[in-house]
């Protein structure tokens, strides 16, 4: 039935298709890995219903700087007529900013996968309202792995994991806030737990005093450091995990599950979410304001969240969590690969656990807090 | 214009004209860019000037300044007393075999990445790395003794590797186009080999070894991969730092600011560098 709903809504489009050649661009922000995911699976699925369209996908470099280059293209292009960009695939930070400057265009009303998705982040990306501006392509999720066989009870909350490194110095390990977001997402969700700002960080508002009262979590972070290894890297963490140098380390679950998936990470690890909890993001699809194509755009998008497609190719081709209500995927899931996928951490866990990320000027001012007073 | 001019220009205006591109190209992709840098770094946000990025950087990186200068240092000495060994063999090497062998062998990192030459030191001096493992199996070290190189040790081996053969190259090349005639009076008057190579050879590839330390000492400075790939956490090399400072905080004025430290070492370096060769240019 929604398959068929589906291929009604995209009729239209497929007619456009046929008449004249066209090109879709699609740029996204994050790792190699998104890229593969629209050149692999996306595009060629799309361009087989919509003959006559060619799927253009555009990397333009993982984390923030990604999202950033983005906005630098279409902030340039501000007063053309027509972008170059058709489709956009940005992080958080920088999706507030570019609804509140204009850049990006409303469009989840009018998909018919708009009303699939339900978490509180389509609503509101770190403190910015960005309500009918994005779909979630995937959530990412900050996660502790570790190694069952050194650590058969692990710690499960962040007090708790503060004690166990005194007792076992050395066998945490993170990449501190320079080599990768699973880092950053670590101390995050620190000065959630061992402040009691948690809420203001998330949403705001944004106080310039409030960075003094974190003086005595970081210190304690401080303190955390020296009993830990520090590793290079996201991918560093879980390089020293298979060789047996730590037990635990945070990781993204997504990476987690992909390493695990290509044969390059012990499948004996596991993982599980601290208490009170720990950061995740989405990466978002948006609809830059003048894109040439943006009818194809909200196809393309409505394609890329329908449930099929988020079971298929976010979930069991590339480990990602879906970006749409994870009950609409599990119908197209077998059984297996939803166990296996849900394995450690169960969905009402990743619901109660899973944090977002702090609103953008907590963001910076965490991270450089952290630069001058535990790293420093 | 007055017939002076005019004589000036044809006579001068065809090696302008051969030299402009190479000017524009110096002028629009070094020079301009390192000016903006410059003046960014002193620049606030409406345009005023301040000091407040060059004091921001010393007090978050002071310490990664230090660091990084040290770390260049030592690597430099590493890369001096290895190439000086290898060079000084290659001429002076009384075993043609032996001899052969090194200057095949010894030019191969010059044609690795500095990404995959981090990558490999990643793998090979980690705690449970290759060498350790190799070092625990022949019974040299105990498992609990191991400890990772990832760190200071590891960049300072990771440059050396990879600029000892630049370095070797420069000066075997050198030193073979020395008058053997001084290298064979000499061994004919009894002076060893190391003798020979400190005494007479050294003294008079001085300049190229110099040559070679300073453009090492310029990629030292400038190598991102390395230090990311192999340090973690601080304090690391100033280059991690401006890429931490511009990704995560889009911040390019104090990266800016860190990059005026990265210009006051290399320029001093090149100082060095020319004030010794002109004083010899002089002397000549």
């Amino acid at each position: 039935m929604k398959r068929l709903a589906l291929a009604i809504t995209l009729a239209p489009a497929l007619a456009a298709g046929h008449v004249l050649a066209q090109t879709l661009n699609v740029n996204t922000a994050g790792d190699v890995n998104m890229v593969e995911y629209i050149n692999d699976y996306l595009g060629p699925k799309f361009e087989a219903l919509h003959p006559g369209v060619t799927v253009r996908a555009l990397g333009t470099g993982p984390g923030d700087a990604g999202s950033q280059a983005i906005y630098e293209k279409l902030a340039a292009q501000r007063d053309a007529e027509t972008w170059d960009v058709d489709v956009a695939v940005l992080h958080q930070r920088m999706t507030g900013q570019m609804v509140r400057e204009g850049l990006l265009a409303p469009y989840r009303d009018e998909i018919a996968t708009g009303d699939l998705v339900s978490a509180e982040n389509a609503e509101v990306a770190l403190g910015a309202d960005v309500s009918g501006y994005v779909m979630p392509m995937f959530q990412s999720q900050v996660a502790i792995a570790y190694n069952p066989s050194l650590v058969a009870t692990p710690p499960q909350s962040y007090a708790e994991l503060a004690e166990w490194v005194s007792e076992h110095p050395d066998q945490f390990g993170y990449n501190g806030i320079t080599g990768g977001m699973a880092g950053v997402g670590f101390v995050f969700g620190w000065l959630y737990a061992f402040t009691d700002m948690a809420e203001e960080m998330r949403n705001g508002p944004w106080r310039e005093d409030a960075p003094q009262e974190w003086q005595d979590a970081l210190a304690a972070l401080r303190e955390f450091n020296r009993h830990v290894t520090l590793t290079p890297g996201n991918a560093g963490t879980l390089d020293a995990m298979n060789r047996g140098e730590i037990a635990m380390g945070p990781v993204w679950m997504d990476m987690f599950h992909a390493w695990i998936d290509d044969g390059r990470l012990n499948p004996d690890f596991e993982l599980l979410i601290l208490e009170p909890g720990m950061p995740g993001q989405p990466m978002y699809y948006t609809l830059p304001a003048r894109a040439a194509e943006p009818e194809l755009a909200r196809a393309f998008i409505e394609l890329a969240t329908s449930p099929e497609v988020q079971a298929e190719g976010i979930v069991g081709m590339f480990s990602w969590f879906p970006g749409i209500d994870a009950e609409h995927v599990r119908a197209e899931l077998d059984a297996e690969t939803w166990e296996r996928f849900y394995a450690d951490v169960a969905p009402e866990i990743l619901a109660e656990r899973g944090v977002s990320m702090p609103q953008a000027d907590y963001f910076n001012a965490i991270l450089e807090a952290y630069e001058l007073h535990v790293a420093n | 214009m007055t017939p002076n001019a005019i004589a000036i220009l044809r006579r001068h205006g065809p090696g302008l004209l051969l030299v402009l591109p190479a000017l524009a190209a110096i002028g629009f992709l070094y020079a301009y860019p390192l000016l903006r840098s410059v003046i960014f770094a002193f620049l606030d946000t409406q345009g005023g000037v301040t000091l407040a990025h060059v004091s921001r950087a010393l007090a978050f990186y002071g310490r990664d300044i230090l660091f990084s200068i040290g770390v260049a240092l030592a690597s430099l000495a590493l890369i001096a007393v290895v190439s000086i060994t290898i060079a000084g063999y290659l001429t002076l090497g009384a075993t043609p075999w032996a001899v052969a062998l090194l200057r095949w062998l010894y030019r191969w990192p010059l044609f690795i990445p500095f990404i995959v030459a981090a990558q490999t030191a990643r793998s090979f001096l980690s705690r449970n790395g290759l060498m350790n493992s190799v070092l625990m199996e022949l019974g040299l070290l105990s498992p609990a003794a191991a400890q990772s190189l990832l760190d200071w040790r590891g960049l300072i081996l990771t440059f050396a590797w990879k600029q000892v053969p630049f370095v070797t190259l420069l000066l075997a090349g050198a030193m073979a186009s020395l008058d053997r005639a001084t290298i064979e009076a000499a061994r004919n008057l009894g002076a060893g080999r190391l003798r020979c190579l400190l005494g007479i050879v050294l003294p008079q590839v001085r300049p190229n070894l110099l040559v070679g330390l300073i453009l090492s000492l310029v990629v030292i400075m400038s190598v991102l991969s390395v230090p990311m790939m192999i340090v973690a956490g601080n304090p690391t090399m100033m280059t991690a730092m401006m890429a931490h400072r511009v990704t995560y905080y889009g911040d390019y004025a104090v990266a800016n600011a860190l990059g005026l430290f990265s210009y006051l070492l290399t320029a001093f370096a090149a100082w060095l560098y020319l004030r010794t060769t002109l004083a010899r240019e002089v002397r000549r």
